[in-house]
């Protein structure tokens, strides 16, 4: 079962769900590897002129 | 209301870099850019779109989106969303047709409500109460539930660190909302110079006799599904208690812009915020009486908004961010900042953890973060992307918006000039009579069938041309 149908609209318990221990498991080996992986993608937009792209973002307020 | 209607305005951030991140085109110019496409299909900069939605250019060059009146908060998600995908793809062909005239130049929309310098732009909330609701109770009761509401629907950030005398500053600090500290208001009509959380614009787009307009302007733009639910769906609900004649807790706070500063940086949630009675509360606890009251008028097909709702407080209340984590956008973050950070040896002062927030907002579903935690199921997916998909062009089917959508949809294909804004339909050519549609819950009109009609004959006759 994933975080989807946890949230799913109208999604109430699923009888079919395993229990919590499995999710809790499974869901903690998918993010750890996830997180590496996320971090990895994440240091090639940091590493190139985030200051630079943090400075050239001003524009006027809105509303 | 058992019925309501509600609308989600954003204006998203706009920011235009050559590949050293130097700014290439100042925002004016890249907006006109991406507006291209739009300006030359409606020859105008400010258009409803098939889904029903208005797309537009705001004041300080924002784009904007303001999704058609919705009755369901899950379809008001799905719109948002749709908005989203929208303007990516003007963004992508823009920066195509940048790159073809041999520009070093990118264009990033940012989902967002700060630029680097402060300046601010806001994600509005709108909701149709009725007339005789009596307004002037309403920011008495609403107020402490959206001075709080924060620590569930907050899109967290850092607050930037605040210089003092004799080391009173303050740090940078992570918190709930940045929005907090652009908040200096708790009611008035103004939206830029001292903007309120509630603000007083009445403009129903209905009828005014039954009807008038609450706008929330405390809001943070969200990117998780889950949050933005949240936002209207407990809302919805503290209104419908405000509604309801009951009688209701009575949580005044003493001062609602204190209240709401503190709130941002107690991440535990308990700090005491005096209350206009000469007592305390804590934010949870503000929170947690408004979920009690309005748990009895909750219908069955809102359990789920209950529970979600429980969870968000409880992560705060224990620390257990397990859930939070993977749903909220304040938790979210605050897992994201602390891994990025403990990985570069860096603290929230790090122009990197500026930039990793705005690339958190970026709507770019290649390049932003949400969408990259989102792929790696560390962010919530609730709609599946055919119903984002869809909602791009077909609008909300009970409410106005179908109405509105029909029109638009045919004229398009019908390649027949109209004018149209949240009430009104009509034709351009002379003598033309425009369609008013008041109610806002309307989804059959005899006289926009018949405008349905002239449209489908205007085309026809168009393609077919009369001899001679």
């Amino acid at each position: 079962m994933s975080q989807q149908s946890l949230n799913a609209p109208g999604g109430g318990p699923d009888e079919n769900a395993p229990d919590d221990e499995t999710l809790t498991g499974g869901q903690t080996f998918a993010s750890v590897q996830g997180t590496d992986d996320l971090l990895d993608e994440i240091d090639s937009v940091l590493e190139s002129n985030a200051e630079t792209f943090v400075r050239s973002f001003v524009q006027k307020g809105g509303q | 209301m058992k019925r309501r209607v509600g609308g989600l305005e954003t204006e998203f951030g706009l920011v235009c870099v050559r590949a050293d991140g130097n700014r290439a085109l100042e925002p004016e110019e890249a907006a006109r850019e991406l507006f291209r496409p739009v300006v030359a299909m409606g020859r105008s900069s400010n258009v409803f779109l098939r889904n029903a939605a208005r797309l537009y250019l705001d004041v300080g060059s924002h784009p904007e989106y303001a999704t058609a009146e919705c009755d369901d908060w899950w379809e008001l998600v799905a719109q948002d969303r749709a908005g989203e995908r929208i303007f990516a793809e003007l963004t992508r062909t823009a920066d195509e047709r940048l790159a073809e005239a041999g520009h070093d130049a990118r264009i990033h929309l940012l989902k967002n409500n700060v630029d680097s310098a402060g300046n601010a732009f806001g994600s509005h909330e709108n909701y149709l109460v009725d007339r005789r609701g009596e307004f002037t109770r309403l920011p008495r009761y609403l107020l402490p539930f959206l001075v709080t509401r924060q620590i569930v629907t907050g899109a967290g950030g850092v607050a930037p660190a605040v210089e003092g005398e004799a080391g009173h500053g303050a740090g940078a600090q992570f918190v709930f909302s940045r929005r907090s500290d652009h908040m200096w208001e708790a009611v008035s009509s103004a939206t830029t110079r001292t903007r309120p959380i509630i603000n007083t614009r009445d403009e129903p787009h209905g009828d005014a006799n039954l009807y008038r307009r609450l706008h929330v302007i405390v809001g943070d733009s969200t990117m998780s599904e889950v949050s933005t639910h949240l936002r209207f769906a407990t809302t919805d609900l503290v209104l419908r208690a405000i509604e309801s004649g009951r009688a209701l807790p009575e949580l005044g706070l003493g001062d609602d812009i204190a209240a709401i500063r503190a709130v941002a940086r107690d991440l535990a949630g308990t700090a005491p915020l005096p209350t206009a009675g000469g007592g305390t509360l804590s934010a949870l606890e503000i929170q947690q009486r408004w979920l009690d009251h309005v748990a009895d008028l909750a219908e069955d097909s809102e359990t789920d908004v209950l529970e979600t709702w429980q969870r968000a407080l409880d992560a705060v209340r224990t620390g257990d961010r397990g859930w939070a984590a993977q749903n909220l956008d304040w938790a979210i973050k605050e897992r994201l900042f602390t891994q990025v950070m403990e990985r570069r040896g860096i603290d929230l002062e790090d122009p990197s953890i500026e930039r990793l927030d705005l690339a958190y907002h970026d709507i770019d579903p290649a390049r932003g973060v949400f969408y990259a935690l989102q792929r790696r199921g560390l962010a919530p997916t609730v709609l599946p992307e055919e119903r984002i998909e869809r909602a791009r062009t077909q609008a909300p089917t009970t409410t106005r918006a179908h109405l509105r959508g029909r029109v638009v949809a045919a004229a398009q294909e019908h390649g027949v000039d109209h004018v149209v804004d949240w009430t009104t339909l009509r034709l351009t050519r002379q003598g033309a009579m425009p369609v008013q549609v008041m109610d806002p819950f309307a989804t059959e009109h005899p006289a926009v069938d018949a405008l349905l009609e002239e449209i489908r004959a205007q085309g026809a006759a168009a393609a077919d041309p009369p001899l001679a």
